[in-house]
């Protein structure tokens, strides 16, 4: 509960961000401005989204307990903590503060560390079942490493701390440091995590394992095409076009995969009224597919380079954020329940987790939020950074919306009364869960 | 007589729920088997998924209820998943209200 609120808190400072008009499109793709708000998204809201996810459901996903209960705090007051010195090594760059480069690496240094543990704890509980979605979790986590050795490289780079070979990847390594982390940890961990809550929830039979292995292949040929092939490419001095090029298709091919894999269960679940969590995932999915148009679309025409933004702004906003918000609807409800009903139950009659939801009240910030990420998306696309600011605080109100009423399910608040607090159940704290 | 115990237990278990699917227990076909010997019960359960966060929950709820009938001397609850629960188990009138696609 502490990463989801941590998460949301990250949300909202690159949301504000954004507003005010700090980073892209207002200032330079590679500026420092644009590296502060990417990373406040990226590490803050995502990543730290995707590891309270996974704490959760890791152990679901191989049906053993967490390899150690222990990690999970201190990897967050890492992770915090270098984020915060990274972003201050940001505003130093930036000028913003007076000169302190070696803020850069020492950001880095707390983020390897924070992500160690994340991925020491969570690799080995997933290798102790390593198929179907655990499969997607470890190849994530394996490029969450290949992504931190990137960023720690470049962070060493800025400082003047890398020599040569750190002067040359941050010249041409970022897309890798960028594919890694956004197409290897957040969006294969996703698909994995996704496979499994789709199937649980909508009692649909599991995705085969020779044909989600297809997908996941693809996903991972895409990540180690990119990572080895580009390293080798830098080192060669030959170019990354060939290699982001295969890393498309196969990019391509596995998000076509997956949405055949997605497809499956939805048209073999047993459940059919569909709960909003899975009614909002649907239009994540959209977006992702939406996100592969826009690619393709933008390749074709070769408009990629002068609209990355739009591109990596539908994938950001629409696919990840949007999937983690639907969910995070879903898992706080869920964890709110275990929390407070799980102990008494047989003892005393207990409410569905459904009844601690308002879905019709919740339905319209979500409407609110996707409709603005779809209109961000357009206002990039047409070079109109005033209106895009305009969609952005449209999405902030999503957002805010969202939000409330995740603090309401927290609060029981939809919970009819001679249910809400059964005899020995005890209300949940806002922010922390005790079990 | 053990009989009768056995279904006051079944019975009483009515009051554990699937926080999911919102229905009791027993009308979702999650228990397998009740035996009684001298006041020992022993309950059979399932879930619907091995790796459910509530299964633990569940299982601790179906021994408490158990426990609080009157005659029963313990309750031992095992929980298994051979073989596996589908929806085919679940009561048909619940069944119904809750929606479901038609189970083969």
């Amino acid at each position: 509960m502490t990463y989801f609120a941590m998460a949301l808190a990250w949300l909202f400072v690159a949301l504000a961000l954004m507003i005010a008009g700090v980073g892209y499109p207002a200032s330079d793709i590679v500026s420092p401005d644009t590296l502060i708000l990417v990373h406040a998204v990226s590490i803050g809201w995502l990543s730290l989204a995707m590891c309270g996810a996974l704490f959760q459901f890791v152990p679901v996903l191989v049906a053993k307990p967490l390899f150690s209960e222990k990690c999970a705090l201190p990897a967050l007051a890492l992770l915090s903590a270098g984020l915060l010195v990274l972003l201050a090594g940001f505003l130093s760059l930036g000028g913003h503060l007076p000169p302190a480069l070696w803020l850069l690496p020492a950001g880095a240094v707390l983020l390897v560390a924070g992500f160690g543990l994340v991925v020491v704890d969570l690799g080995l509980t997933a290798w102790l079942r390593p198929t179907g979605p655990a499969r997607f979790v470890l190849v994530g986590l394996a490029s969450l490493c290949a992504t931190i050795a990137f960023g720690a490289i470049f962070a060493f780079g800025l400082a003047g701390w890398a020599g040569s070979l750190g002067d040359v990847l941050m010249t041409t390594g970022v897309p890798l440091h960028a594919i890694a982390g956004l197409g290897g940890w957040l969006t294969l961990t996703a698909m994995g995590v996704s496979y499994r809550l789709l199937a649980m929830f909508m009692l649909s039979p599991d995705v085969d394992d020779r044909q989600s292995r297809l997908t996941l292949a693809a996903g991972a040929l895409a990540v180690a095409v990119t990572v080895a092939g580009g390293g080798l490419a830098i080192g060669l001095n030959s170019g990354l076009k060939i290699v982001l090029s295969m890393a498309a298709i196969l990019g391509l091919a596995s998000a076509a995969l997956y949405g055949r894999d997605i497809a499956f269960i939805f048209r073999n679940r047993k459940r059919r009224q569909l709960e909003l969590n899975m009614r909002m995932a649907t239009l994540s999915f959209v977006s992702l597919a939406g996100t592969a148009v826009v690619g393709v679309a933008l390749a074709m025409s070769d408009t990629f380079a002068a609209h990355l933004g739009a591109f990596a702004f539908l994938a950001v906003f629409g696919w990840l954020s949007g999937l983690v918000l639907a969910k995070l609807y879903k898992i706080v409800a869920f964890l709110t329940w275990l929390e407070t009903y799980g102990p008494v139950m047989g003892r005393a009659p207990t409410p569905r987790v459904q009844d601690l939801v308002a879905e019709g009240r919740a339905t319209k910030w979500f409407i609110v939020y996707y409709a603005a990420v779809g209109a961000g998306t357009l206002t990039l696309l047409a070079g109109a950074p005033e209106i895009f600011r305009l969609t952005i605080a449209a999405m902030t109100l999503g957002v805010v919306g969202i939000v409330r009423e995740v603090i309401r399910i927290r609060r029981l608040a939809y919970v009819a009364d001679p249910l809400r607090l059964p005899g020995g159940a005890v209300a949940p704290h806002l922010l922390f869960a005790r079990n | 007589m053990s009989g009768e115990l056995a279904d006051r237990v079944r019975e009483a278990l009515r009051v554990v729920i699937d926080p999911e699917l919102g229905e009791n227990i027993v009308d979702l076909g999650f228990i397998y088997g009740i035996a009684v010997a001298e006041g020992v019960v022993r309950i059979t359960m399932t879930a619907t998924t091995p790796g459910c966060p509530a299964t633990g929950f569940l299982k601790e709820g179906v021994q408490a209820a158990a426990s609080g009938v009157p005659g029963v001397v313990s309750a031992v609850v095992t929980m298994t998943f051979e073989p596996a629960w589908d929806p085919s188990r679940i009561a048909p009138a619940v069944r119904a209200s809750l929606g479901f696609a038609a189970v083969n």
